[in-house]
């Protein structure tokens, strides 16, 4: 095991993780209240917002955040339309929008992992990688619903009208952009912004200096949630679905690392485009497909993104990708 | 004591994120009240254990009186029909009225 993978496991936070996961696996009636395990992930988006704004009022957005955002709007796009062409092959048509979506967007705790991660490694990233996250999070949206679209005018027989979802495409534009947790994060990031270095001393009580433990905390509820999933669900995936769900992080790393590269980015952002790329959603897109593409099965899509590749990302994933940024970046 | 009213009762679970969806359905079919209660469980949408959005369920309670009852089916069984995960009971009950003469 590489030393990397092996400072990221004797972490705190990811040790909570696991234990999180080991009590769930033994049946345990460990739980974290449900309004706790709510407000804790409302804290995590609120100080990565006001930490991440505060720090991009301090750097402005220099020509390589301006790539980075640029890099991170084309992954947005590219993940889902090849994610769908890889899935439309062996999955019904909707299933795969719904799949595609979850994985061309990303999740915020993963992203959160993976900056403490290279903050303990000593490498730096930018303010803006934390708008890059806000960024990706809702083209993979407006992407599945317009294939979604798409499958159901071909689905339908000749001369008969396409079925139509019981949504407009504006209801649904709506959800996704003004979803709680998303709006939460976007107003906290513009908070941060405009308060800058002031702003920061002031809220770091809150935000800074007990982060870590909240998001120990949070960690364990996942890792608690995680195991439930995998021990409870009758949801049974299909083989493909599941090297899909562990196997597509890492090659959507690879492809965000060598665009990263070819665009001359910092190795920090680099491996954070590659850990946003790599990570999938599991509140903010499955709320919005369970709204936009009913069709599609919940059950796949949600434990496909949380119990296989989000535990695969912050055990393995975030590690992994770092060291493979060392190889391009040395 | 006041007479029991015949009274029809709609149950409904759905996904907390349909809730917003199911309960605009239900308000253009003129209901005006409702009970929605958390819950958890499991089915073939997966494991709804209630500590994410994306894994909680919500039970919603209507009263309501059989003609209403049945355009407001005709509205769930058309979503039913599009996809959307939505679980209808009907029971029958009877109701201790508000007061006498009211309207549900």
């Amino acid at each position: 095991m590489s030393s990397g993978m092996l400072q990221n496991l004797i972490d705190p936070a990811i040790l909570f993780f696991v234990f999180g996961v080991l009590a769930g696996a033994v049946r345990s009636n460990l739980e974290v209240p449900p309004a706790l395990a709510k407000f804790f992930s409302l804290y995590l988006l609120v100080s990565l917002g006001l930490k991440g704004g505060a720090n991009l009022a301090a750097s402005g957005l220099p020509a390589a955040g301006a790539l980075a955002l640029g890099a991170a709007l084309l992954m947005a796009a590219l993940v889902p339309t090849y994610g769908f062409l890889i899935l439309r092959r062996r999955t019904n048509p909707f299933d795969a929008a719904a799949i595609a979506a979850t994985y061309g967007s990303v999740s915020a705790v993963t992203f959160i992992a993976a900056q403490q991660y290279l903050t303990q490694q000593g490498v730096a990233f930018g303010g803006y990688m934390t708008v890059a996250m806000v960024l990706m999070e809702s083209p993979a949206i407006v992407m599945a619903v317009l294939l979604a679209s798409y499958v159901r005018r071909r689905s339908a027989a000749p001369g008969e009208p396409a079925p139509s979802a019981a949504l407009s495409m504006r209801k649904v534009l709506h959800e996704a952009f003004t979803d709680g947790a998303h709006l939460l994060l976007i107003g906290s990031l513009v908070i941060g912004f405009v308060t800058g270095d002031r702003g920061k001393q002031i809220m770091a009580p809150f935000a800074v200096d007990i982060f870590k433990g909240i998001l120990a905390f949070f960690l364990l509820e996942m890792g608690l949630l995680v195991a439930r999933q995998l021990r409870e669900s009758q949801v049974r995936l299909e083989r493909h679905l599941l090297a899909f769900a562990l196997l597509m992080p890492v090659a959507n790393a690879a492809v965000a690392l060598a665009l990263a590269a070819g665009l001359g980015l910092a190795r920090g952002d680099a491996v954070l485009l590659a850990v946003l790329s790599a990570s999938a959603s599991y509140i903010v897109v499955p709320a919005i497909v369970r709204y936009a593409i009913p069709e599609a099965r919940p059950g796949v899509y949600f434990t496909m993104s949380l119990a296989c590749t989000f535990p695969f990302n912050i055990l393995a994933g975030i590690p992994l990708y770092h060291a493979a940024s060392g190889w391009l970046w040395s | 004591m006041r007479t029991l009213e015949p009274k029809k009762l709609l149950t409904l679970i759905t996904s907390r994120d349909l809730q917003r969806l199911v309960l605009d359905t239900a308000r253009r079919c003129g209901v005006g009240g409702y009970t929605i209660v958390p819950a958890s469980g499991a089915g073939t949408s997966g494991v709804q254990t209630g500590i994410l959005d994306g894994d909680s369920n919500v039970v919603i309670y209507i009263i309501l009186s059989e003609p209403r009852l049945k355009t407001l089916l005709a509205e769930i069984d058309a979503l039913m029909t599009a996809g959307y995960r939505v679980k209808a009971l009907v029971s029958d009950i009877m109701i201790l009225p508000r007061k006498a003469g009211s309207q549900g």
